[in-house]
């Protein structure tokens, strides 16, 4: 919104050279333009227009019920039990990812044997399709012959197999294992670029000062990763809070709905109790409640820009 | 002492690497164990006897090549439309002034963190009116939701660091801002197209929701849906085939991690992180 | 006929005005400096000059053509740029034949226009390097030779020295004015260096704060310095400025008494506050008679002594005397200052100078801020 009053005020005699340009620079958008107006605010729009009808999946018939939709979101169960699921599941998974992604990136950008492929290594799950991460867990979490169980019996951390993911609260220790396991080399890439570009001779400073390893963390790593780390948690927490694959295809919201997050809610409501409206008005509820993170995470981008 | 540290801190580092990619090994060895090793308790950690047999059942009795050809053309389009609308989108963006151009980098960063479930339901009635359900454009199009805002804040990044005064030389030599653009600009944003579009492609093939939703015939599903519905279908799962399934899925990944790592690192600092 | 001239350009960023009322008339084969401070408008001449940026209003002319609405490459210039722009792609030959190339000169013509170029700047064995293969200077060098292969009416050249160490920039400097007598062409240089300005060109503006504070011959803006910036902008160290006033046939500062000569300066000096102006070198330090002052700094570089004085109410001023000429710190001197040598400008931020000397006509009218 600032951006519209810092945009230079068009003097009325602008040259012919100036005018073709920004024509050119309309027209190279154009397409741009067009095809974001058409899938997303198009629909962005439709969504909001949605969640004031009552409107069956199946038959896609229904009528007009004002803000039947959104009283039902405010003094029914679901929506806030779903917010609590999501908030759970996104701090503990954050957590996670932050606390191995810094750790992790410390310890590849020492000198250890053969880094790159250490790295390639760390790195791989992220870019991992959800679904192969998803069959690969279940399998190593399968209670009869599941890698998992029997590791942790064979090093006699556990005396029996557990359920991991049909009882609480192992379902949503699960996930969130998972969740970390999958998403946290995006912190050891961001970290470890950011490790790279600061000045060692910070460290000798310190060095000469008399900081121990500790100590150099605490004053010089860590201050300077301040502003990264900023970056990560907010871009994380918005992708962490809308996540729906990983979710669902390793739990399906269950037991019960005791795992079922927003993005859960709103699939469930719309394709499983095919209540079209209702779920349209789950999601725009969602999207109130990311609202804030994204202003947050836009105000920092502009910050640093 | 001074020996010993170097070898505690690797030896630290490289079981925490194996931890994070014990997942991964155990896949592949369990696609590789005859169906008879399979349930065995306890597990064999590492395989007695090896074997293909699930690689060649997956490709000859499922339909996984199918799924696999639908992923390629899905992915392969999408990228294609993608980076094309977005290299030229990101020239604009950066180097051109037109009135609404700050609010419209704005409109991208926003969509680019949009839940898609909240774009899902209208895209599902859109797709359904049109006539477009259950096919492979409805993907594509519903693909370009998520891929295009991330294409264009990537090359939006990409594009800024390309020197200005490049292309006013080549405007000062005679070249048009078109001309400017593929002689001189397009050259230097390449290895940025090469990472977007790899960026791209991968988030397009491991898409999930979007199949899901507007694709439950068999002859157009990709390999997400459709690999999860030989999970769904088989009476008794068959943890072999799916992992060669899995591994087999994630094939354009090994070939992109072998050969184009570098493409991928870069794309993180240019988009991810520094938004 | 190839002469620059601005008429009356006015440009502004949003609220930020950079350059007002800009009037350059910039003849035929001139070199001409563009010289200031940093954000003084200098660079946005040039690019405006070049199209690259756009008047907000006034008219830009080149060889009598009105160029505002002709794109860059229609308006029969070549431009070095600081950062030198060489297309990191393309090899030092296809570097200097892209403006060829994009002129439609084809084949053995543009092959033989790109070697003659390359000689001429001793690039001749480099043409299949890529420019990250060369050293600073042979960048420079093939930027110049991209500029002058089609042979354009204007040269255009935005500090294109100051990323040379000191002695290759020396070198260069030499190089250009050498290049500028062969060509004979028209060359506008932007410079923040008063050396580069005052070495290389025919004319020098200063500019400031979005004017043109004088257009003159080096000579002129040296010895005849139209305001007080220009004043303390050139020279090493610059023109001295002590504030006083003007009583009489005098110039008292700090209760002391300089003799000036009256009739060298314009009516509008009366007696009352002024500004008194002198360079280093026109100050003579003896003992007894003079105006008082305490050595507090003694810089010897070699050829000659650059003293730092303080005067009786703590201002300080310098002076230059040779370096063989020994001055201990604290020593207290008497100052004699060369009436002839005198400079007095309007006691305001950037006062005009009042000496009544032949001021050229070039000099334009002075804003007083």
């Amino acid at each position: 919104m600032t951006a519209i009053a810092t945009d230079p005020p068009r003097s009325a005699v602008s040259s012919p050279l100036e005018r073709a340009y920004a024509r050119l620079g309309v027209l190279l958008i154009a397409p741009t333009i067009l095809v974001f107006t058409l899938v997303i605010v198009y629909p962005l729009l439709a969504a909001i227009y949605l969640s004031v009808f009552s409107i069956y999946t199946p038959t896609l018939q229904g009528g007009f019920v004002g803000a039947d939709n959104y009283v039902e979101l405010l003094t029914g169960k679901a929506f806030w039990n779903s917010l609590r699921v999501t908030l759970i599941w996104t701090v503990g998974t954050l957590t996670l990812q932050i606390v191995a992604g810094v750790g992790l990136a410390l310890l590849l950008h020492q000198n250890i044997w053969f880094r790159s492929l250490a790295r390639s290594l760390v790195l791989f799950p992220y870019f991992l399709s959800t679904v192969v991460a998803v069959l690969v867990w279940k399998w190593l979490f399968n209670d009869l012959y599941g890698a998992l169980n029997h590791g942790l019996m064979q090093l006699g951390i556990i005396d029996m197999p557990l359920d991991w993911l049909g009882s609480m609260p192992n379902a949503m220790i699960g996930v969130i294992l998972v969740g970390a396991w999958k998403y946290f080399p995006f912190v050891v890439i961001a970290v470890l670029a950011r490790l790279q570009t600061i000045p060692e001779n910070l460290y000798e400073a310190a060095r000469i000062d008399g900081a121990g390893p500790i100590a150099r963390f605490w004053d010089i790593t860590l201050p300077q990763l301040r502003s990264v780390l900023t970056v990560i948690i907010l871009l994380r927490a918005i992708w962490d809070f809308k996540e729906f694959d990983l979710l669902y295809l390793l739990t399906g919201g269950g037991p019960v709905t005791s795992t079922q997050t927003l993005s859960l809610l709103v699939y469930q409501e719309a394709f499983g109790l095919n209540q079209m409206g209702q779920a349209a008005a789950y999601s725009v509820g969602m999207m109130l409640v990311m609202l804030v993170f994204m202003v947050l995470y836009i105000r920092q981008t502009k910050e640093k820009a | 002492m001074k020996l010993l540290r170097p070898v505690l801190l690797n030896v630290f580092t490289w079981s925490l690497v194996f931890l994070i990619a014990f997942p991964l090994v155990w896949m592949i060895v369990t696609s590789l164990k005859p169906q008879s090793e399979l349930f065995r308790i306890p597990p064999t950690w590492i395989p007695e006897s090896v074997t293909f047999e699930h690689y060649w059942r997956l490709l000859s009795e499922t339909p996984f090549l199918r799924y696999f050809r639908n992923s390629v053309v899905l992915a392969t389009t999408t990228t294609l439309f993608v980076v094309a609308l977005g290299t030229l989108g990101a020239y604009s963006l950066v180097r051109f002034t037109y009135r609404g151009r700050e609010t419209l980098a704005l409109l991208v960063l926003f969509t680019y963190l949009l839940p898609s479930v909240v774009l899902i339901i209208p895209l599902y009635l859109m797709m359904v009116t049109l006539g477009l359900s259950n096919t492979l454009f409805s993907l594509i199009l519903a693909h370009t939701t998520f891929a295009l805002p991330y294409a264009l804040w990537l090359l939006r990044s990409f594009m800024e660091g390309i020197p200005e005064d490049l292309e006013n030389a080549a405007l000062v030599d005679g070249a048009t801002r078109i001309g400017a653009f593929r002689d001189v600009i397009f050259p230097q944003l390449l290895p940025g197209i090469i990472s977007t579009a790899l960026f791209t492609f991968i988030l397009s093939w491991n898409e999930y929701l979007y199949a899901l939703v507007l694709v439950n015939s068999d002859a157009v599903a990709p390999l997400t849906t459709g690999v999860m519905s030989m999970l769904i279908s088989a009476f008794n799962i068959e943890w072999s085939l799916l992992m060669a399934a899995s591994v087999m899925m994630s094939l354009p990944l090994i070939v992109v991690f072998a050969f184009l790592q570098s493409y991928l690192t870069s794309g993180f600092g240019a988009g991810g992180v520094k938004g | 006929m190839a002469n620059v001239i601005f008429k009356d350009v006015h440009k502004s960023f949003g609220s930020f005005v950079a350059l007002e009322k800009l009037d350059l008339d910039i003849r035929d084969g001139e070199f001409v400096a563009l010289l200031g401070p940093s954000g003084c408008g200098k660079s946005t001449t040039l690019r405006m000059l070049a199209g690259l940026d756009f008047p907000t209003s006034g008219e830009i002319s080149i060889g009598g053509r009105v160029v505002n609405d002709l794109a860059p490459g229609k308006r029969d210039i070549a431009m070095v740029f600081q950062s030198y722009a060489l297309y990191p792609h393309m090899t030092v030959g296809e570097n200097i034949g892209y403006p060829l190339k994009k002129r439609g000169i084809k084949g053995a013509a543009r092959a033989e226009a790109v070697q003659k170029a390359a000689d001429l700047l001793q690039l001749g064995a480099l043409l299949d390097r890529k420019p990250k293969q060369l050293s600073g200077g042979q960048q420079q060098r093939v930027a110049l030779g991209r500029a002058l292969v089609r042979e354009p009416q204007v040269f255009l050249l935005d500090e294109p020295l100051s990323n040379l160490d000191a002695k290759l920039r020396s070198y260069m400097r030499a190089e250009l004015i050498e290049l500028h007598r062969r060509l004979g062409k028209t060359m506008v240089y932007v410079t923040h260096d008063q050396l580069e300005a005052m070495t290389m060109a025919s004319r020098i503006a200063v500019m400031h704060g979005g004017h043109v504070q004088q257009f003159d011959t080096p000579d002129a803006i040296y010895n005849r310095p139209a305001n007080r910036f220009v004043a303390g902008f050139i020279g090493t160290p610059p023109m001295n400025q002590v504030e006083g006033t003007v009583e009489g046939g005098d110039f008292v500062i700090a209760g002391h008494r300089v003799p000036i000569d009256r009739t060298a300066y314009s009516a509008d000096l009366h007696d009352g506050p002024a500004v008194l102006g002198v360079r280093p070198e026109a100050i003579s330090i003896g003992s007894g008679e003079g105006l008082p002052a305490t050595v507090r700094l003694a810089e010897n570089t070699g050829h000659e002594t650059i003293v730092t004085l303080e005067l009786p109410d703590k201002r300080r001023i310098s002076a230059r005397v040779e370096a063989a000429r020994r001055l201990d710190v604290g020593q207290p001197v008497a100052l004699r200052l060369d009436p002839a040598a005198i400079h007095l400008f309007e006691a305001t931020e950037n006062g005009a100078r009042l000496n009544l000397d032949d001021t050229p006509a070039s000099v334009i009218p002075m804003r007083s801020t």
